[in-house]
Order: C-alpha cells, then sequence, then structure tokens
C-alpha cells in the first residue's frame, strides 16, 4: 500500500482544499473544509480502495493523515 | 448467500397512510436559535414528520391503507388468501398485529396471518418472505402491511433523534401470475455490529424493574437528558458502504443492468447518506426519490411510502423498473429489484 497514493485518494474527498496543503503530516480535523461529510466520503473512499471499513473511533482517534494511513494499511 | 429470484408474484399495488397531526421540526423546543434548526434541516433533509396522536397506532394506518388497496383493487374479501404485518411496534406485547387488522377489515377465516419483526429493512425483508410463499405455495393473494411509529420512542428531549422519525402505515398488494417477472433480492446481516440500534429495557434479556420502567418513561417523555447510544458514524458507514456494494452484488448476480432502472428507492435515513450512496452507484438524483422531507425516516415502511408520496401517478401510470434497498436494523441491507405495470397507487391517505 502506497502512502502516497493514500494521500491523494485522502486529498480527492476535498473541494476546496488545495490538495498540496494536505500531506502525511496534516492534522485532518484542523482543516477548514473538514466536515461529517467529508468523514463520511473518507469512509467511502476507503471502502471501495483498499476494501477496509473504517468505524466512527478509527476516524475519532486519528489525528493525522499518517495515523488514517496506518490504520488501513493494518487492515489491508 | 442470500439472493432470492422468486417467480409468478406481481406486485399488484402499493398505498400509504401517515397520521394528520404534523410535528414541525422548525418548531422543536431544543435549538437555542433558528439557525441551529435550520442547520439540522439541512444536514437531514427532513423538515417536518407526522406523529400520531396518541390513542392512534400503526395498525390504524396500515387499516386505512389496506383497505383503501383492496377497494380501488376490486378485490373480493374472500380471495385474499394471506395478511402479513410487519413493525417493531406492535399494537399488543402478545397479540400480533396481522390478527388486529384482519378482524377490522372482514376478512374471512380462511385468511392467514403472519406477523414480522423486522426495522429499518422491514418491507424488503417481509416482502422476500410473503412473496415466496406466494410463489412456492398454491397462495394466490397476500397484503403485506408494513409501519412503525418510531417517533414515540425518540424521547421528547432527544435533541438526534427526535428530529428524524416519522410515523406511517403501507400497504402491498401481491398475487400469483404465471407471467409475472422475478422479484429479486440479496439480503445482507452484520449481526455483530446490530445492537448499537437495540433498545434493552423491557424485553425480557432486561425486564423492566420500576426504577427502569419509570426511567424510560422519563426518557420518552423528554424529562431527563437523552442518553447518545448509537454511534452515527458507524450506521453511517455500514449504510454507504455496505448498500452499494448488497445493490451492485444484486445486480451483477441476476444480470441486472443498472443503467436501466426507473427508481432508485431508498429507505429514507437521512438526505446526505442517500446522496453519498446514490453518488456510488453513479446514479442520479433524479431517479432517487425522497420523501424524508415531509414525513421523515419512516423506517421499515419507507421504501413503499416513498413510493406512493413521491411516484405514485408514475407507477399508476406507466411500467416501472425499481431498485430498492431497506437497511439499519439488524444490522442489515436488504435490496430488491422487481417490476410493476400500472399498479394501483392511490395518493397518500391521512388518518
Amino acid at each position: 500500500m502506497d502512502l502516497n497514493e493514500f494521500i491523494a485518494n485522502f486529498a480527492d474527498q476535498f473541494e476546496d482544499t488545495d490538495s498540496s496543503e494536505i500531506t502525511a503530516a496534516t492534522e485532518f480535523k484542523n482543516l477548514d473544509e473538514w466536515s461529517s461529510l467529508i468523514a463520511l466520503s473518507v469512509i467511502a473512499m476507503v471502502d471501495e480502495e483498499y476494501d477496509v471499513t473504517l468505524k466512527g473511533d478509527d476516524i475519532r482517534g486519528s489525528v493525522t493523515v499518517m495515523d488514517l494511513y496506518n490504520i488501513v494499511k493494518s487492515r489491508s | 448467500m442470500a439472493f432470492l429470484k422468486v417467480d409468478n408474484v406481481s406486485i399488484r399495488g402499493i398505498a400509504a397512510c401517515v397520521p394528520s397531526s404534523i410535528e414541525e421540526n422548525r418548531d422543536l423546543p431544543f435549538y437555542a436559535s433558528p439557525e441551529e434548526a435550520e442547520q439540522v434541516i439541512s444536514a437531514t433533509g427532513i423538515e417536518r414528520r407526522h406523529i400520531c396522536p396518541d390513542g392512534t397506532t400503526t395498525s390504524d394506518l396500515c387499516f386505512k391503507a389496506a383497505e383503501e388497496l383492496i377497494n380501488k383493487l376490486g378485490w373480493e374479501k374472500d380471495s385474499i388468501d394471506l395478511l402479513a404485518y410487519c413493525t417493531q411496534d406492535p399494537d399488543y406485547l402478545n397479540h400480533p398485529t396481522s390478527f388486529v387488522v384482519h378482524d377490522r377489515l372482514g376478512l374471512p377465516n380462511t385468511c392467514m396471518c403472519i406477523d414480522f419483526y423486522h426495522g429499518c429493512p422491514g418491507w424488503v425483508n417481509s416482502l422476500s418472505s410473503v412473496s415466496s410463499m406466494i410463489s412456492a405455495s398454491g397462495l394466490r393473494r397476500a397484503v403485506l402491511m408494513v409501519g412503525d411509529m418510531c417517533s414515540h420512542d425518540a424521547g421528547k428531549a432527544n435533541r438526534e433523534e427526535r428530529p428524524l422519525f416519522g410515523d406511517s402505515g403501507t400497504a402491498t398488494a401481491l398475487e400469483y401470475d404465471d407471467n409475472a417477472k422475478p422479484i429479486l433480492f440479496n439480503i445482507i446481516t452484520k449481526s455483530a455490529d446490530g445492537m448499537a440500534l437495540a433498545r434493552k429495557n423491557g424485553g425480557w434479556r432486561a425486564p423492566f424493574t420500576l426504577d427502569t420502567l419509570k426511567a424510560d418513561i422519563d426518557r420518552r417523555e423528554g424529562l431527563v437528558p437523552a442518553a447518545e447510544t448509537t454511534d452515527k458514524m458507524d450506521v453511517f458507514a455500514f449504510a454507504i458502504t455496505t448498500v452499494p456494494k448488497t445493490l451492485k452484488q444484486l445486480c451483477a448476480n441476476f444480470y441486472i443492468d443498472l443503467e436501466s432502472i426507473d427508481k432508485l428507492v431508498l429507505h429514507q435515513a437521512n438526505a446526505m447518506m442517500l446522496k453519498t450512496i446514490a453518488k456510488r452507484l453513479k446514479i442520479e438524483m433524479d431517479i432517487v426519490p425522497l420523501s424524508l422531507k415531509e414525513y421523515g425516516n419512516t423506517t421499515g415502511a419507507s421504501v413503499p411510502l416513498t413510493i406512493v408520496s413521491e411516484c405514485a401517478d408514475e407507477y399508476q401510470n406507466a411500467p416501472q423498473k425499481t431498485l430498492a434497498c431497506g437497511f439499519g436494523t439488524g444490522l442489515a441491507c436488504a435490496g430488491v429489484y422487481f417490476e410493476t405495470s400500472h399498479i394501483v397507487c392511490p395518493h397518500i391517505l391521512e388518518y
């Protein structure tokens, strides 16, 4: 599983946020555009691209994009 | 795999009834400002809901829907072989509600009664049973009623649930038909994640004590703050991942062309969720009817209610290829594909 590809897929879920703003270290909940709708899009994307089902606790427990990547990687 | 192909059964008609009393989400007492109410409305898509007044139950609504449907179809009462009822909110704890309506409709003693207990996937799930019975058994005609009144358990002070749930009752008429196109189902169960939606007190696993009964009544009346038990994110995640998968599997298994369907009728959980599901199926929202603005989340009855409230004329006047899905309680996800031709579909009734 490729980290850069995961970051690109993650960034794709945003409309107004420039993808260059998003890196592995980004604390995604601090992004202006972050919302429950984006959280759902991320869950859907992870399901579709990696066949991993994220739970609410996974999103809540993650701070950076890297944290999410590690969860998905550990289950895929 | 619970793929079902049910031959020789036609859906002849669908009717739906809601209580006439309405609760406006803009008028709920717990919003600090009109802006807060608007925020909730825009996130859920739900502006108002029809609510049973005290003393009215879903069997009143289902009775009215069934009576109208039977009359419009011109079915003789003694031609109905099976009356089925699916609800989570029965009239009595120990008396199947189908018997209540059987008596009230004046059906003959040659008509059998059966109840189903299901939540949000209720209509699709019980339709799979009733249609299979007709297909396999020699029964000719059946009426399936599905209704819930979940608003009454939401808790008047529960900011998360009270704006969501509406009450309704529906009736669907089914008939044996040698020329019918098959009704196709795919039903998925994820029971390990299902307890999140369970209502525990008062069942035999946790019988009421004086204390828990009082706490439950106080919660319902809004006298104590509501405990937020459901992890909404998990239920959302289940819906937006499992529903598209279930429907894609259904279409792949039975060679249904997703582009050929006329209507995608989804359980009316929440507008944002339905848009996400449609997007993942690459289906435009103009063939996804929404009844939740006026009626809220009507749980098991939401699929037939939406067909009646949003598309009655289209179902009456033209053939329709329908893909539908009920999901939630269980957790379960029940998808169905069926074709109809000029069914009886009267405009929504009020009780």
